[in-house]
């Protein structure tokens, strides 16, 4: 398969270098077959959907305390408290045994959690002062008080409401990205940018699922906020995509699907980079998160982006473009047009030397070369018409 | 942006920013109340929040004019707490009471309806079914005495407690539930059950009432509660569950009281409900006390009879009652708060309720905070890496976006009382690496300017024409995103979309004033496009190299 044009260079340059991976990777080079390639890349896209789903159907969700319905308590762990004492202590106050005791987070941060059914307002009481009894737990000013004591309450029926809402966001949410992207962009986009959310959302529940994290609220709706990232990274490499393929459609040197290609290439190193940087300040607040306080909101959100980031960085490029270059290549002009280059390409492989070196002189004759491409770039624009005629 | 452009613009857009920044600061110190830090959420600070779910007998939403109603009355009846900062907004279908500081335990339960109807007792039983989980050492009704006429006392018909075995389930106090865990019932459950309680427990035919009465279950929570008709005879359980009462239709109702207050009666030593009535309401309670001498009436609280005292002697015109129950101070004060704020239009129940010591608050804010240093510092040190010296400006930018934010969540905890939550901190966090992302987009468009052979400083003005399209493309759905959630997200994460989304704008107008601008300066400098300081070597040396593969092929073409 014909692509990337700096392959080109390589091949025909006298004072050949080796490049790392890395530098392809940073001079956006690399050349990889991501397009020519996709139906590996449908392959594994199967693949994780299937597993994702498996997992969902046959192990279902490890739910929260806030779709189980319960009461939660919190006091400090001194010294002298211990998830046995805890134990004891409820099950003298109260007659009956704790769903779970343990100890969570560490240093002064640390506390013991006990989970347990729900409790009426007077066993609440009944619960705090046996333990304020028994442990004396201090505040924050050094005083034994009562209310270091955190108690939670959580109606089993909180959890379904978060989620419903979340469903009901969902539905708003694709319904304006779509509209959004296909006036920004075209609709074939914004058709592929949906189906690379879903990808997201299937994998993502999936993770969950297999691993077993707990679904609380807060990690439901931080799978929300992710697809919002996923789709900011599809819109960014679909920008590239747009950009690459202005114009193809009026010259048959290249397919559409090898100018996407070409943008997957260069927005890969900026999706890599993203992924980074957008996963660190995340992997800083779960290890913070998990380290100092154990459980929580900030545990759920970071891990629940954590998972999504990732998928999503891969599926940005791995998923969108070539479900967009299928979908182009199956109806309209863009179908037309990869047929027609095809053609030609098989019949006239001769011409390629001579093309290719009035294609690589593009790079310096920018500014005076020959304007083949319909329209002049707009000033300042990335000459883009130009890069159309590198080959063949 | 043309290269030609005046060198003094760089320079003006950075001014601008600064001049927001300081106005913004300039607000902070030197208006409203000069606080210059955020208003923290409860998670944060300690202090408790209860988000109350409402509850219609049809099954259908609530309206917003009765929850604005009952808004109002438990605004009325937290401030009645006298802990300050307390608020309570509408959310969705939800009310959230919010109490800042160690004392708000008692807004768990400001959440009762309070529909206190006034019904003369017909028979009594004990429970025949579902014997309750605890132990009560007191019977419900204790002697009721109205301070203007000290001459009623009421003997409580007392059931001998079963000695209960110790059970592992209880049972939840509010949530409608069935004892195994079940998914939350629909709103159509709920309305029959309503239906189905209605029609067994408010009839008026006494092989039903009679029924009803064998039959009641007074361990389960009440469907009914706060929404039995009073014309109607109910069969009602005490509020600890010993008795089974059947009522008459009621006499008198809560709409009567004028006032109420828990106090301590010192005779008998126990806390009471002090009830003084308005004008028409003392007027029927002095009838109501002669025509049932010697009869038992029952004070029916959200359809649990709190008391039930046997009137001893008639002509109580004096205005005030007082019903005693199973009350210590908190609770006699809490049903006092009540039924001196009137009666909510809607039933509630508790969706989640949250009390977290300041401790925990502490170490929650702790942690948000070390996780976004954390966050800020792996961000730069990327970017040092990966970008040299242009990191610099990368991590400028961020501190340039974070002192805004900061500044912002100020000003908006003061304007429209925003919080800062856990969940907000993490928003903020994860903002981190957007708005780094900006800076991203922008450098790859500069390299994709270079591999094209131009040199750093044509690349940068160029790589930003392109760069602006894509980031304001990428920066208008994230915000959809952000708007959504904020919309249409319950609870808490509302803190979340909310931080997310003012970084994201920030996140645009740090990219036009801060980081365009500096680049366009470092553009400008012969020290910034060495390679060794931009890292952009690899990319000069490829577009060297096909420039040299160009003309060899040109020559041998």
């Amino acid at each position: 398969m014909v692509d990337s044009d700096s392959e080109l260079d390589y091949e025909s340059a006298p004072m050949d270098k080796r490049h790392s991976l890395f530098e392809r990777l940073y001079t956006g080079t690399g050349g990889f077959e991501i397009v020519g390639k996709r139906k590996i890349y449908y392959g594994i896209a199967a693949a994780l959907i299937a597993i994702a789903m498996a997992s969902m159907v046959f192990k279902g969700f490890t739910l929260g305390i806030d779709f189980a319905g319960g009461s939660r308590i919190q006091l400090p762990a001194a010294d002298n408290v211990t998830t046995s004492k805890v134990e004891d202590v409820y099950r003298t106050a109260l007659g009956h045994d704790p769903v779970t005791v343990q100890k969570v987070g560490s240093g002064s941060s640390a506390t013991i959690q006990v989970r347990s059914d729900t409790l009426n307002a007077e066993q609440a009481d009944k619960l705090q002062n046996a333990l304020f009894d028994a442990f004396q737990p201090k505040d924050r000013n050094d005083q034994p008080s009562r209310s270091a004591i955190s108690v939670a309450e959580i109606s089993e029926t909180w959890g379904g409401q978060v989620t419903q809402k979340a469903l009901l966001a969902l539905v708003v949410f694709v319904a304006l990205t779509m509209l959004y992207i296909a006036i920004r962009f075209e609709r074939d986009m914004s058709f592929a940018a949906i189906a690379s959310l879903f990808f997201n959302l299937i994998v993502t529940a999936g993770v969950y699922s297999i691993v077993g994290f707990e679904v609380t609220p807060a990690a439901v709706i931080g799978l929300l906020t992710i697809l919002g990232y996923v789709l900011y990274d599809n819109v960014v490499v679909f920008d590239k995509v747009e950009e690459n393929t202005k114009g193809v459609l009026h010259l048959s040197k290249h397919t559409y699907g090898e100018k996407a290609n070409l943008a997957a290439n260069q927005t890969l190193m900026r999706s890599i980079n993203t992924t980074v940087i957008g996963i660190l300040p995340i992997i800083g607040m779960l290890v913070v998160a998990v380290w100092l306080l154990g459980v929580g909101t900030l545990k759920d959100l970071a891990l629940v982006q954590l998972v999504g980031m990732i998928v999503g960085g891969y599926s940005s490029i791995f998923f969108a473009v070539p479900i967009l270059v299928s979908i182009k290549e199956t109806w309209g002009p863009v179908a037309a047009h990869t047929k027609k280059v095809l053609n030609r390409r098989s019949g006239g492989a001769q011409v390629r030397v001579g093309a290719a070196a009035v294609a690589s002189s593009d790079g310096i004759a920018r500014e005076r070369g020959p304007r083949q491409s319909s329209g002049a770039p707009r000033p300042g624009a990335r000459p883009s018409g130009k890069r159309q005629n590198r080959r063949h | 942006m043309p290269p030609s452009q005046g060198t003094a613009h760089p320079l003006r857009l950075l001014g601008v920013y600064a001049a927001l920044v300081a106005l913004m600061f300039g607000l902070i110190f030197f208006t409203g109340d000069k606080h210059h830090t955020p208003k923290l959420g409860i998670d944060l600070q300690g202090g408790t929040r209860v988000t109350l779910t409402a509850r219609t007998p049809d099954g259908g939403k609530p309206s917003q004019d009765s929850l604005k109603k009952a808004q109002d009355i438990i605004e009325k009846r937290v401030n009645g707490l006298g802990v300050a900062g307390s608020e309570v907004v509408i959310e969705g279908d939800n009310l959230v009471i919010t109490v800042p500081g160690e004392d708000g335990g008692q807004a768990k339960s400001l959440a009762t309806t309070a529909k206190l109807y006034v019904r003369p007792v017909l028979n009594v039983t004990a429970p025949q079914v579902g014997k309750q989980a605890q132990p009560q050492p007191t019977p419900a009704a204790t002697p009721s005495t109205a301070p203007a006429a000290p001459s009623t006392t009421a003997s409580a018909p007392t059931t001998s407690a079963e000695a209960p075995a110790p059970q592992n389930r209880v049972f939840p106090e509010q949530a409608p539930t069935t004892p195994s865990p079940a998914p939350a019932p629909s709103p159509q459950q709920l309305q029959q059950e309503i239906a189905a309680a209605k029609a067994l427990r408010q009839s008026t035919d006494q092989t039903v009432q009679l029924q009803a009465m064998a039959t009641m279950d007074c361990s389960k929570p009440d469907p009914l509660q706060g929404n039995d008709d009073p014309n109607l005879p109910l069969v009602a359980c005490s509020s600890d569950g010993t008795e089974v009462y059947l009522l008459d239709k009621s006499k008198l109702d809560g709409q009567e009281i004028k006032n109420a207050s828990g106090t301590l009666d010192s005779r008998q030593g126990r806390w009471v409900v002090d009830v003084e009535f308005k004008s028409s309401g003392s007027d029927t309670w002095g009838k109501l006390t002669n025509e049932y001498v010697g009869k038992q009436l029952a004070f029916a609280l959200d359809t649990k009879v709190v008391s039930a005292p046997r009137v001893e002697s008639g002509n109580q015109f004096g205005g005030s009652t007082q019903i005693s129950g199973n009350f210590n101070a908190t609770t006699s004060k809490e049903l006092a708060n009540s039924l001196k704020y009137g009666s909510l239009p809607l039933s509630f129940t508790t969706s989640e309720a949250e009390t977290v010591s300041a401790t925990l608050g502490m170490s929650s804010l702790r942690a948000g905070l070390i996780a976004g240093a954390i966050g800020l510092v792996a961000v730069l040190l990327y970017c040092l890496l990966y970008y040299r010296m242009l990191g610099f400006l990368a991590g400028f930018s961020l501190l340039a976006a974070g002192v805004a934010v900061y500044a912002l969540i100020v000003l908006l905890g003061r304007w429209i009382g925003f919080t800062l939550d856990l969940a907000g901190i993490a928003g903020l966090i994860i903002g981190i690496g957007m708005t780094a992302d900006s800076f991203v987009v922008f450098f790859e468009r500069i390299k994709d300017q270079m591999r094209e052979g131009r040199s750093f400083r044509s690349a940068v003005p160029r790589g930003w024409q392109r760069a602006q399209r894509t980031n304001l493309s990428g920066k208008t759905v994230s915000l959809i995103a952000s708007a959504v959630l904020y919309v249409l997200a319950a609870g808490q994460v509302k803190g979340f979309a909310f931080t997310l989304g003012v970084t994201t704008v920030l996140d645009v107008i740090v990219l036009y004033l801060v980081t365009a601008p500096l680049m366009m300066l470092v553009s400008r400098s012969p020290f910034w496009a060495k390679p060794s300081v931009n890292g952009l070597g690899a990319i000069t040396d490829l577009a060297q190299e096909r420039k040299a593969t160009a003309r060899v092929l040109v020559k041998e073409a």
